[in-house]
């Protein structure tokens, strides 16, 4: 009899636990699309501000989240109506050795140390978290076109807080090629990088003054893809020669670096009348008050980014040849006299004894 | 009381013959061991003499074992007659040159080759920066245009500045001794040839220098100033510069350094840097022709002399 009422009172207790948490174990898409699929679905902010609620199930359905529940993210909604909603937090997740097989690893750790991550662990409510970039209920791999996060729509995904530079990046050489379709040519994150965006002013940052050029050189440089589009592929080799990539060597921060004359945002090609580099507005990028204040048109006039050893830069090549031959075929004379009055000296001395 | 007076005067006569007796024992006794005080110094000079002796034959052992060139060069030193190959003037000119240039060989050669890890040790370690050491490559700079110019004034001006040039333009005899100098390079010929005061290895050198501070103070006043320049002729100044600067900084190493260093008749160092005097027979050995119009005008002038002496003496009589 006592096992009987114990098995009962086991049963009713199991029945007990699982009742208090039915609303969590059925909280189906099923039951939340009930409000959130309505498209007029909205909540007001204390300012006024109108946020919409709704929530495309077949978009959500395609995402690389099809499979979760709306409560894996959003873990703190447990009634109905939610009160005291937080965001969602990706890390629950997205952390190293998480069992449920998220994707992760250190790009998801850079974030803490990027100038988003910090501004975010500082306080500054504008600050993007993961879901600002990447989305929300339109997490898509970033090699499907509709992917926020997708190369064609980087530009305008960074844009929507960065909107001056959208725009002039827009109008630049490297925008008005992404508009064309152009596979190649660098958004956002080409430069600055992805989770790992630091200020420019810091040395570890991919733009700052000290590797903007190794930045640059990896599509400009020996191998860049530019090649591709008949640009040259010598600009970061004969920026390196030329005194103020030695200067950049010898860690000299104050001379020009590729933004210093080509500028960033607003790159644009030589025949550009508005490009900084356009031959008339040389003398004028040369002539910044903080570089050559005293450069003329005279002292601009002239090709830059030569390489001495390329038979292109005419007079400078027969220099640099006619040193060549002059320094060898100098110093070998010397040297075969030295070895010569060496084998005379022995010689004689050789006698003497 | 006057017993008193004379008895205290009694006194003091006494005490003052004391005294005057005491005084003169001391001197006597001062003047009288002369022949001992003569011996002690006698003695020490002996010992000091047997010391230095002793001294210096255990220097002379340690040279021996460490130098016996030297030693030998010391035991065959005999005052010999020096001569005088540069003056104050020149070798002053050559000190700022050489300064200016190890300056500027130091500040510059790491900018021609930015990547070597020296390089970057230099200009960011020891000399605090770029903006630094371009500093001081420009005291260096001017430090090698003031000798420019003032080699120019002294070929100018000086006589002695302007024989020496007009005697370092290269002439035919230069070509026949650069070939007779291989001929003997090879053993075809039992000697070499004959220098007058300056051999044509000498004036290449000299020559040498002058065409690479043309071409370094040339380019190097461009870069300086290349604001006031086209971006073309700053491009040529900085190609030859670098050029230049390495061929001459190679053939100061190799050439210079053999010649004034490294060579065996004058290693570790020539001096003449420095007193600018050669001896007879460095004379004799390397300037055999200089040496033989010296002495022919020196015995012109002793017969010149006595001749004036003879005939002012045949005048008197």
């Amino acid at each position: 009899m006592s096992r009987v009422a114990g098995k009962i009172a086991f049963l009713f207790f199991c029945g007990l636990i699982s009742a208090g948490y039915w609303p969590l174990s059925v909280l189906a898409l099923e039951k939340c699309q009930i409000c959130h699929g309505k498209t007029d679905h909205h909540k007001v902010e204390a300012t006024g501000r109108r946020i919409s609620l709704y929530v495309d199930e077949t978009i959500l359905k395609k995402t690389v989240h099809a499979s979760r529940e709306c409560t894996d993210c959003h873990v703190d909604i447990v009634e109905i109506p939610h009160k005291g909603v937080q965001k969602v937090n990706c890390r629950r997740c997205h952390y190293s050795g998480n069992p449920v097989g998220a994707p992760e690893g250190e790009l998801y750790d850079q974030y803490e140390h990027s100038v988003h991550g910090r501004e975010v662990t500082a306080g500054n409510p504008e600050a993007p978290v993961c879901q600002d970039c990447h989305g929300g209920h339109d997490v898509f791999r970033h090699d499907l076109p509709q992917s926020k996060f997708s190369r064609e729509n980087i530009p305008s995904t960074c844009g929507r807080c960065h909107i001056e530079i959208y725009a002039t990046y827009r109008e630049s050489a490297h925008g008005t090629a992404l508009v064309a379709g152009n596979p190649d040519t660098p958004v956002c994150t080409s430069c600055h990088g992805e989770h790992n965006i630091k200020r420019p002013e810091l040395p570890d940052s991919r733009v700052s003054a000290i590797h903007v050029s190794e930045t640059c050189a990896e599509c400009h440089g020996p191998k860049g893809v530019v090649a591709k589009y008949g640009i040259k592929t010598d600009r970061t080799t004969t920026f390196e020669e030329s005194f103020h990539g030695v200067a950049q060597l010898m860690e000299n921060m104050m001379v020009a670096n590729c933004a210093s004359c080509h500028g960033y945002h607003d790159i644009r090609t030589e025949a550009d009348r508005k490009s900084s580099i356009h031959p008339d507005n040389i003398p004028q990028t040369c002539g910044k008050p903080q570089c050559h204040p005293e450069a003329s048109a005279r002292f601009a006039s002239g090709k830059i980014h030569i390489d001495p050893t390329s038979e292109e830069s005419g007079i400078l090549y027969y220099i640099s040849r006619g040193f060549l031959y002059l320094t060898v075929s100098v110093l070998a004379g010397l040297f075969i006299f030295i070895i010569l009055d060496l084998v005379r000296r022995a010689r004689e001395a050789r006698a003497k004894r | 009381m006057a017993d008193d007076r004379k008895l205290s005067e009694e006194k003091r006569a006494n005490l003052i013959s004391e005294l005057t007796e005491e005084i003169l024992d001391t001197a006597a006794s001062i003047a009288e061991p002369e022949e001992d005080n003569e011996n002690l110094a006698n003695m020490i000079q002996d010992i000091r003499e047997r010391l230095s002796f002793e001294v210096n034959v255990l220097l002379n052992e340690a040279v021996t074992k460490l130098s016996p060139r030297k030693a030998l060069e010391r035991i065959a030193e005999v005052p010999k007659r020096t001569f005088q190959r540069f003056g104050i003037n020149f070798r002053a000119q050559h000190t700022l040159m050489f300064v200016s240039v190890i300056i500027l060989i130091i500040t510059g050669m790491p900018l021609k080759f930015p990547q070597l890890g020296i390089s970057k040790f230099i200009i960011v370690d020891l000399m605090g920066g770029l903006e630094n050491s371009t500093l001081v490559h420009r005291v260096g700079a001017v430090g090698l245009i003031i000798v420019g110019v003032w080699h120019l004034g002294y070929i100018a001006f000086s006589r002695v500045g302007r024989r020496d040039f007009f005697l370092m333009i290269p002439r035919p005899r230069d070509i026949r001794d650069f070939f007779r100098t291989l001929l003997f390079f090879f053993g075809r010929r039992a000697s070499g040839p004959k220098f007058g005061r300056f051999s044509f290895i000498e004036k290449f050198d000299y020559w040498a220098v002058y065409w690479g501070m043309v071409i370094m103070i040339g380019s190097g006043i461009i870069m300086w100033f290349k604001e006031w320049f086209p971006k073309y002729l700053y491009d040529i100044g900085r190609e030859a510069h670098s050029d230049e600067g390495l061929l001459a900084t190679l053939a100061i190493v190799i050439w210079h350094f053999y010649n004034v260093h490294l060579n065996p008749d004058v290693f570790p160092m020539s001096w003449v840097w420095w007193h600018g005097k050669l001896n007879e027979d460095e004379m004799k050995h390397h300037h055999p022709l200089e040496y033989a119009e010296i002495v022919e005008a020196e015995s012109r002038e002793i017969i010149e002399e006595k001749d004036r002496v003879a005939d002012t003496g045949s005048g008197d009589a």
